[in-house]
């Protein structure tokens, strides 16, 4: 946990090509692997054909590179950036060109891509504004609510919550998140957005803590209402049953179950 | 006190109604407390949880490969979907290629299990609803698909098949033209199915204008599968965002037209008709041999970053997203869970609605509580 684990642009320069992304036009990445046309049959011979994750273009030479040890030569020189990356990246640009002429300056903290998604990271107060212009920029439209998920930071100090949007007209795939205080973790709910975030909501605040203010419902959804702490924190301790399951080390809590195991009644 | 009131009516009173969690309309444990008036519904509560296992927090502490048995477990009626969907997340963060072979394999067997999965629909549907026949017929079909999985891969449920970069055992000699006699057996059988339960009135009668919702309503509580595509919308990850070889198929996509429970079962009818085109055409082209796990590190890293992306399930998009520190395990592992989704609606499409309905509402979500609950 030394290092941050974020956008997908820092990956190492062992020259990995990454896969076809999500958020490709089905028609391009078609093409440009040179796939065969649909029902075509395939000839028998081709035994040593491979077949792509998904059929998007990869910089020349990356596959044999890493198989001959040219790791090393590739460290030196670092390989050029992907194309489909920096495609993502300018996209994440004119999202942010169109949340801060709706919402001001200062609403987008970063820019960037996820792996090959755009990614975009809006300020909390404006969480659940971002998403609701996002929703109906003539632009974007981006009415999808397609995945959410939080994340804990433990060494960073901040909870993450990030979507995955999906402009159904459009084809336009977004990832938005927002980072909030792992000790004080508060944002603006987005059920009045997207219906659909209401369980979604519940989970992330049954498991990792996050109160989403506004929400109709916001109730343990997995686990039952007795229970204390946020299992998928990081600093979670399942075998503490003192009331606080997130108490730093060196508290008395802490102390009393010095391997965590210690006063569990399963081990007595 | 009198039953009767002045009106000459039988007088009601609000009550709470258990349904489940050990019930065996839910298909798991599902528990659905509802508030009645007579038999009118007037609000229903899914209670969750009950086989919450923390698959999420458990893959936090295992290594990428170690985590596709998991997978099996979550909608263990399409374990082999749930695998791919995995694999794919990983193999697109770390580029990987897969032999050609390898992805044909998957191919089928993904399709295969579609139908399967689709299989136990039709069948526990109709039971759910009064018809025992079409649960009995299912299942022999449904068992010699789940037999050519025990061949291919030695288990009947969890199959644990797939592997980062390929799959775990090439086909056994013989077992491509056993898939290649099954697929007109499939096609005949599903003829039947079709005249025995599309055309019978009394089901017609219990699912036709039967918890209906449009587009938007489906788009905005993040819904996916057929009960996206039952409203019209043709939403299909395979055609939208092709992934593994989906793109060299010749296949349609049925949509619904009303969005009610009746276009729903349909469409779990006609969907396996264009898995059955599929397999054909992915038997036509797979080549006779070669490798069916490509070049993969012995100990997977997966370059720092987040990584998401869906494939189309059986019961609409399963997605994963991961973020890695660059380790072998992953920092964050969530799932997108179709089914968990599409519950959300549950209390929306009941109230109001009578009693008996319930039932058919609820069975048309087609929920599997391993993957709700994860």
């Amino acid at each position: 946990m030394n290092e941050e684990p974020r956008s997908g642009t820092d990956r190492p320069a062992s020259g990995d090509a990454v896969a076809g992304g999500v958020d490709q036009p089905a028609t391009e990445s078609a093409s440009e692997a040179g796939h065969s046309a649909p029902a075509t049959p395939r000839p028998a011979k081709a035994t040593e054909g491979t077949a792509r994750t998904t059929g998007a273009a990869r910089p020349a030479a990356t596959g044999t590179a890493r198989a001959a040890g040219a790791a090393v030569a590739a460290k030196k020189a670092p390989p050029p950036p992907d194309p489909r990356v920096e495609a993502a990246k300018a996209k994440a640009e004119q999202v942010r060109l169109a949340l801060e002429a709706e919402l001001g300056d200062g609403v987008v903290e970063e820019t960037g891509a996820a792996h090959l998604t755009p990614m975009v990271r809006v300020r909390a107060a404006d969480w659940a504004r971002a998403v609701a212009t996002l929703k109906t920029h003539p632009d974007w439209q981006l009415n999808y609510l397609e995945a959410m998920a939080g994340t804990d930071y433990l060494a960073q100090g901040y909870l993450e919550v990030v979507v995955y949007l999906q402009s159904i007209q459009l084809g336009h795939f977004i990832c938005l998140k927002t980072r909030t205080d792992r000790n004080q973790p508060e944002l603006p709910s987005l059920v009045p957005v997207h219906p659909g975030a209401n369980w979604e909501e519940r989970e992330i605040y049954d498991l990792l803590g996050v109160h989403f203010s506004g929400h109709p419902d916001l109730r343990r959804i997995m686990l039952w209402d007795e229970f204390t702490g946020h299992p998928l924190r990081k600093d979670y301790n399942a075998w503490d049953d003192t009331d606080d399951p997130a108490a730093p080390a060196g508290s008395a809590a802490a102390a009393a179950h010095p391997d965590g195991t210690g006063d569990n009644p399963v081990h007595r | 006190m009198s039953l009767i009131d002045e009106k000459d009516q039988v007088r009601t009173e609000e009550m709470l109604l258990n349904v489940g969690p050990q019930h065996p309309s839910t298909h798991g444990v599902f528990r659905l407390v509802v508030k009645i008036s007579g038999e009118t519904i007037l609000d229903a509560e899914p209670v969750i949880g009950y086989l919450h296992r923390g698959t999420e927090k458990l893959a936090e502490n295992l290594q990428y490969t170690q985590i596709i048995p998991y997978t099996d477990r979550l909608d263990y009626l399409a374990a082999m979907l749930n695998n791919y969907a995995l694999c794919h997340t990983v193999e697109q963060a770390l580029g990987l290629e897969i032999p050609e072979r390898a992805e044909y394999l998957r191919v089928i067997v993904m399709e295969m299990n579609r139908i399967a999965s689709h299989l136990l629909f039709i069948g526990t549907y109709l039971l759910d609803l009064g018809a025992m026949s079409p649960f009995l017929y299912v299942f022999a079909e449904r068992e010699q698909i789940v037999q050519m999985f025990n061949e291919i891969c030695g288990a009947r449920l969890t199959y644990n098949y797939m592997r980062i970069g390929g799959v775990k055992w090439d086909a056994p000699p013989g077992w491509l033209d056993k898939v290649r006699a099954f697929v007109p057996h499939m096609r005949e059988r599903l003829k039947m199915y079709d005249d025995l339960i599309t055309g019978n009135e009394i089901f017609l009668n219990r699912v036709r204008g039967i918890g209906k919702y449009d587009t938007e309503t489906a788009l905005a509580h993040g819904m996916s599968g057929i009960n996206l595509r039952c409203t019209g919308l043709a939403w299909d990850l395979r055609r939208k965002k092709p992934y593994s070889l989906y793109d060299r198929f010749d296949f349609s996509i049925p949509v619904g037209q009303n969005g009610d429970c009746f276009d729903r079962y349909y469409l779990h009818l006609l969907e396996m008709r264009e898995s059955l085109k599929i397999i054909e055409q992915a038997l036509e082209q797979i080549p006779d041999s070669g490798p069916v796990l490509g070049k993969v590190p012995k100990l997977i890293r997966v370059p720092a970053g987040e990584y998401y992306s869906g494939i189309e399930g059986a019961r609409g998009e399963l997605g994963f997203y991961i973020v890695s520190d660059g380790k072998d395990k992953p920092y964050r592992l969530k799932i997108r869970k179709p089914s968990f989704l599409n519950l959300q609606l549950l209390p929306q499409l009941l109230r109001g609605q009578n009693m008996a309905n319930l039932i058919a509402i609820l069975g048309a979500v087609d929920i599997v509580l391993g993957e709700v609950d994860a």
